[in-house]
């Protein structure tokens, strides 16, 4: 590619005629590259994608083997829809597609394409691997999985919980339990969360079962629960199991998280009259984890008060807490 | 394709060779074809030109409305009813009420190619009745810039490096899988495209000096004689008509001031000491007068309240919103924006091969100007031979309109959520370099090929092989950007995994809800007659036309909200998860009816609302 006179140099110029051949042959190449794009996009759009077959036939070989208490996870987390689209509605549920976290369930199945793999299971022993298709169903046991007594989001109901607003001169206000329609959503993003059918209603917020885009983008079912200005948010849920600890997790909407403030919203437990434990959720710290123990209440049941407080303005903050 | 084995590009100082050969005629026959020969690169570039823009209006309708077309349907709506009262009451449409009224739609942008949409639309579709379907009418400008962008690409490279290197740099810029998206859309980013590269191509046509314009001072040894007065008057029409399109216009400068300074700074600085006058290159003139004139004329808008106008415009662009765009798995949503952006999206959407020829291509050319730089600078004693052939009028220009744009998106305060679109008006310098790249590649393959094949040494095995050549390189590239249709956004080259390998790495795979219109066969066949959809992020403009046009079943009812739907659509972006998600609150499920996939990643999951629960 020479658009200059060069001088030449007698001894330079054995070498550089060979520099010279070798840059010809590499620079006549180049153009073949595009044949290499070529094959690779036919074995990409062809023997790469994966048949509506396969995720079939891995439906029917994880439900042969599947029990209620087992996980099932799809790999890489942008194949989740295509999981959940073939496993259906009994295997791919809620409950285990927006799971707080992985630690209740003693099983899972990770299927699994390109390779891909779950890093929540990242600790768990492999029992087996199967391949069908282009779909691997791995097989992992939890190395020390937790079983769950009581679920409080299942307890959200107004026949196994109360809600009320209590001032800061103690006086309480009952929310009421609503049914009716969801509210929100639009054609313009972001949205903010759906607000659920069936609710308490508390002022302008409500406490209710919805599924939390968290910052972390993954999906999580908890109580949204909107912390009232100038007082309490109390939350009474009867005929809770005790066992050796309370587990759960708070987040916020990901649009909140996503800028950190300092603001804080606080969740204290309490039951049997004594405090449990207080947990402080901090804007922009994603979905995180809480665990109290409690040994001295393991195998009692009675009715278990969540008390929240905080800004007004998170209104989509959720919790979870189950014990165990 | 003609050869420019082992000779210094053409330039427009020195076009190509085969363009100014003169044939002799004959007779009538013969003096055709002396014609056809004569005019054999504009009659080349109108052929893939031409081709082009026949494939997009072939695929037009496969490919559904995104947010920014419905909203300029509905603009260009408006504008059309304004020239239809100039061509019945011209008085009445002067009126500031008339304009005021019809021209506040989309003020936020220029009004040319919504113009040029209206009146396609009003003569194409309405009156002519040429295209059946209004949105085909309306992108129907936005195809033919796409056309004028591959001919003045084809062009311009033809006339700066060979005949080769220009069919290479067209090919190279019609196999772009985004390009080939954009270019269908009704949309300002291939129009600016376009328009920036004629631009350019103007500035250089004019700055090299038209044997047939008179030159006027400015000249130097090694310099390009500038510009008359005709070329100069054409530029600042042409740059006015830039800024008309896009406000991307108003960059242009950053390129055609360093790039005068460079070329003619010393001879404007030895006149300016010789005369104490500073002789300004005629094309910028004519840009910093006649470009805001056009610009001000084309734009009624701009002809009351002009100066809270023209900020209000310069505002919404300086101030505009950051959207929310995923990369390698983040969605950013705000400065500062990751300055890797820029390189990772050309190199994952930018056929690899079209890279590698750009490589070669931008490495000769700037190693060109360091040469050109250093013959300069030194000192007269040890000075090497001089250039063969001074070259920096164009190479400087073809590398600054190539820079300035991207170099944009390496600065923290710029919004990225547009994906490459945003930095399109690069893409055909890139593509003329990768020609340039391409006529290096066979240069060195040519001899080789000559010394093993003795008929290669004949004109017509030689185009041959060139030619086999060419596809070896863009044959992929093609299918890749066929495929990709109509996902388009969707598409990452097969170096980087090609879709799939896209989702691997958490680039973004849409934006704009444009992928609507491809559940027309779902809803065809699963959705009970009068059936709602929650539309998600198609806009309501966009909806209303592919409902109008029967692109999805007419009866088909779209709502707002997951409540009030039967079925509910998530087009699949990291920040669209929350509308996954509240759809799993409303209807207790997780588990999508349908997903509609390209190469076996989801790109829109539609829901059904199951059957009341006991």
């Amino acid at each position: 590619m020479s658009d200059v006179g060069e001088r030449t140099d007698p001894e330079e110029a054995a070498p550089r005629a060979s520099r010279r051949v070798r840059a010809s042959a590499l620079l006549a190449v180049v153009p073949l590259v595009g044949l290499v794009e070529l094959g690779l996009h036919l074995k990409q759009t062809t023997s790469d994608v994966v048949p509506d077959s396969d995720w079939t036939a891995a439906r029917d070989a994880v439900k042969a083997e599947l029990r209620p208490e087992d996980l099932v996870v799809f790999a890489p987390f942008w194949a989740d829809p295509l999981g959940r689209r073939f496993f259906g509605d009994e295997i791919a549920t809620l409950a285990r597609s927006a799971r707080p976290d992985a630690t209740r369930f003693p099983r899972a199945f990770e299927v699994s394409i390109r390779g891909a793999h779950t890093e929540e299971l990242a600790g768990w022993k492999k029992v087996s691997e199967k391949q069908v298709g282009k779909v691997t169903i791995t097989q992992l046991e939890n190395p020390s999985p937790s079983k769950v007594l009581t679920d409080l989001v299942t307890l959200v109901r107004p026949e196994t919980m109360t809600v009320s607003r209590v001032d800061a001169n103690g006086a309480s206000t009952p929310c009421s339990f609503q049914r009716g329609a969801s509210a929100g959503g639009s054609t313009v993003v972001p949205q903010g969360t759906l607000t659920p059918a069936d609710k308490f209603v508390c002022g302008s917020g409500h406490v209710g079962v919805a599924v939390l885009h968290a910052l972390d983008h993954h999906p999580h079912l908890c109580i949204f629960a909107t912390p009232q200005p100038g007082g309490v948010l109390r939350l009474a849920f009867k005929g809770v199991t005790f066992g050796e600890s309370l587990h759960g997790h708070s987040g916020i909407q990901w649009l909140t998280e996503r800028t950190p403030t300092a603001e804080r919203v606080e969740l204290a437990f309490s039951a049997f009259d004594r405090p449990l434990g207080e947990h402080s959720h901090k804007v922009g710290v994603g979905w995180v984890g809480y665990e109290f123990p409690t040994p001295e209440l393991a195998g009692k049941k009675g009715d278990l008060v969540a008390e929240i407080s905080g800004p007004a303005g998170q209104r989509y903050y959720c919790f979870e807490a189950d014990t165990r | 394709m003609s050869d420019a084995t082992e000779k210094e590009p053409a330039s427009a100082e020195r076009p190509a060779e085969a363009e100014t050969k003169k044939e002799p005629t004959k007779d009538e026959g013969e003096g055709l074809r002396a014609w056809g020969r004569k005019n054999l690169d504009p009659l080349i570039a109108l052929g893939l030109a031409g081709g082009y823009v026949a494939a997009l209006l072939a695929t037009a309708r496969s490919l559904g409305f995104s947010r920014d077309e419905g909203f300029y349907f509905s603009a260009s709506s408006e504008y059309k009813r304004w020239f239809v009262l100039l061509l019945s009451n011209p008085s009445r449409a002067f009126e500031r009420s008339a304009i005021d009224a019809i021209w506040q739609a989309n003020h936020e942008h220029p009004s040319l190619m919504k113009s040029l949409f209206a009146l396609s639309h009003l003569f194409l579709h309405d009156r002519f009745k040429v295209f059946q379907d209004a949105s085909t009418a309306f992108r129907f400008p936005g195809m033919l810039s796409m056309g004028l962008a591959i001919w003045l690409t084809y062009m311009f490279a033809t006339r700066a490096y060979s005949r080769l290197a220009g069919v290479v740099a067209a090919l190279a810029l019609m196999t772009m899988p985004n390009v080939f998206y954009h270019a269908h859309l009704a949309c300002f980013d291939v129009p600016i495209m376009a328009m920036w590269t004629a631009c350019v191509y103007a500035y250089w046509r004019a700055e090299a000096g038209d044997a047939k314009a008179p030159g006027i001072a400015l000249e130097g040894p090694g310099m390009a004689r500038p510009a008359g007065l005709n070329g100069a008057v054409l530029v600042g029409l042409v740059y006015g008509l830039t800024l008309e399109t896009k406000h991307n216009a108003w960059m242009l400068p950053a390129v055609f001031v360093p790039h005068a300074l460079l070329v003619h700074g010393r001879a404007m600085a030895k006149s300016a000491g010789r005369s104490g006058r500073l002789p300004v290159p005629a094309s910028l003139v004519a840009m910093a007068t006649i470009g805001p004139a056009v610009f001000l004329a084309l734009w009624p808008w701009l002809w009351n309240d002009t100066l809270p106008r023209i900020q209000e415009y310069v505002n919404f662009h300086v101030h505009h919103d950051y959207y929310n765009i995923e990369f390698l798995g983040r969605t950013y949503f705000g400065p500062p924006s990751p300055k890797s952006y820029m390189p990772v999206m050309i190199a994952a959407t930018v056929p690899t091969v079209t890279l590698l020829l750009f490589a070669v291509g931008a490495f000769d050319r700037v190693r060109a100007i360091v040469r050109r730089a250093r013959h300069a600078w030194l000192p007269p004693k040890e000075k090497s031979p001089a250039p063969a052939g001074d070259r920096l009028h164009t190479d400087a220009l073809v590398l600054l309109a190539l820079v300035v744009p991207l170099s944009v998106f390496l600065l923290p305060r710029t919004p990225i959520f547009g994906g490459t679109k945003h930095w399109i008006t690069a893409y055909p310098f890139l593509a003329m370099l990768a020609g340039r790249g391409f006529q290096l590649a066979w240069d060195a393959l040519a001899p080789v090929l000559a010394a093993r094949f003795a008929a290669l040494r004949e004109a017509t095995p030689r185009l041959l092989a060139q030619a086999a050549l060419v596809t070896a390189a863009f044959l992929g590239p093609a299918l890749v950007t066929a495929h990709s249709h109509p996902f388009g956004l969707s598409a990452y080259v097969p170096f980087f995994g090609g879709t799939a390998g896209g989702a691997d790495l958490g680039l973004n795979r849409q934006f704009w809800g444009f992928t609507t219109q491809s559940l027309a066969p779902y809803f065809a066949e699963h959705a009970p007659p009068g059936a709602t959809v929650y539309i998600m992020d198609t806009a309501w403009p966009s909806w209303a036309r592919m409902i109008e046009e029967k692109r999805l079943r007419p009866d088909l009812r779209g709502v707002g909200s997951p409540a009030e739907a039967l079925f509910s659509i998530v087009h699949h972006e990291q920040h669209i998860n929350e509308v996954d998600y509240n759809i799993w609150t409303e209807y207790g499920t997780a588990a999508p009816d349908h997903v509609l996939d390209h190469d076996g990643v989801p790109i829109v999951s539609v829901y059904r609302r199951p059957p009341r629960r006991p």
